[in-house]
């Protein structure tokens, strides 16, 4: 009964068959736009404490020096898990029920590279609200009710939870 | 000899097109661009060397969209786009499933 397959497996051992791919990229369906949120707070973050320096301060330079490589390396990261978001998870039929969605993850990738580049407290605002917005619409896509709460951060502002 | 005939076997590897072909599964391929809404192909990932096995959901002209028949985990034209026409390798005619173990 199962001939057809027996001999399609000798012939793969005497030729060696090329392998056809029925994969995806793992890890498959974990997704979440939080570390995104963390990643934003901490951008803020580093805005206030660089605007908080002390320029008199023997520690200026150096402290200066690290607030700057944290908000750029956050930055990086909510651009890296914006990216993940966009390529990987959301598919056309997100994009068609949050017409939104496509400008605004444009505008997300965007805006990190702003926040990135320089010390305006109102760049990792926007920044922080738009990921937000992403957040929100990544768990209304999941069917799952999300919450704004304020975060338990120095930065004083929100997240996105979802319950 | 071997270049010109028209049939080719692949392995199927992965689960993406569970239940319709698991792991280990033989598919027997007939080589040609011709493929319609609903075949099986195999085809080359687009921007890799990667063969992929996946069925034709629709298609417009040279564009085919294809997504693995495992819709929960399969990387399919949801998220790298339509293929084109180029890219098919074959069409499946045949599939020989791995006899389930008793």
């Amino acid at each position: 009964m199962n001939v057809g397959y027996y001999l399609a497996k000798l012939g793969d051992k005497f030729f060696g068959f090329k392998s056809a791919s029925a994969h995806c990229d793992i890890p498959c369906g974990i997704y979440d736009p939080h570390l995104a949120q963390l990643a934003s707070h901490t951008v803020l973050r580093m805005v206030n404490l660089i605007q908080q320096l002390d320029s008199d301060s023997k520690y200026y330079g150096h402290k200066l020096a690290r607030y700057t490589a944290t908000k750029e390396e956050h930055a990086e990261l909510v651009k890296y898990e914006i990216s993940v978001l966009w390529g990987d998870y959301f598919k056309p039929e997100h994009f068609e029920k949050f017409p939104e969605l496509k400008d605004l993850l444009w505008k997300t990738m965007v805006q990190a590279s702003k926040a990135r580049q320089g010390t305006e407290e109102e760049d990792a605002i926007a920044l922080l609200e738009s990921v937000q917005r992403i957040a929100e619409i990544f768990w209304e896509s999941k069917g799952r009710k999300s919450l704004r709460v304020t975060a338990p951060y120095p930065t004083e502002r929100e997240i996105v939870l979802h319950p | 000899m071997m270049l010109f005939f028209p049939f080719s076997f692949f392995r199927v590897d992965g689960s993406s097109m569970a239940p319709t072909l698991s792991e280990g599964d033989y598919v027997f391929l007939l080589k040609t661009k011709a493929a319609k809404d609903d075949d099986i192909v195999v085809a080359r990932k687009p921007g890799s060397d990667k063969m992929i096995i996946k069925r034709v959901l629709s298609h417009e002209n040279d564009d085919f969209f294809v997504i693995g028949d495992n819709h929960k985990a399969s990387t399919d034209s949801r998220s790298f786009g339509p293929i084109s026409r180029q890219e098919i390798i074959g069409r499946v005619i045949l599939t020989l499933r791995k006899p389930k173990q008793k």
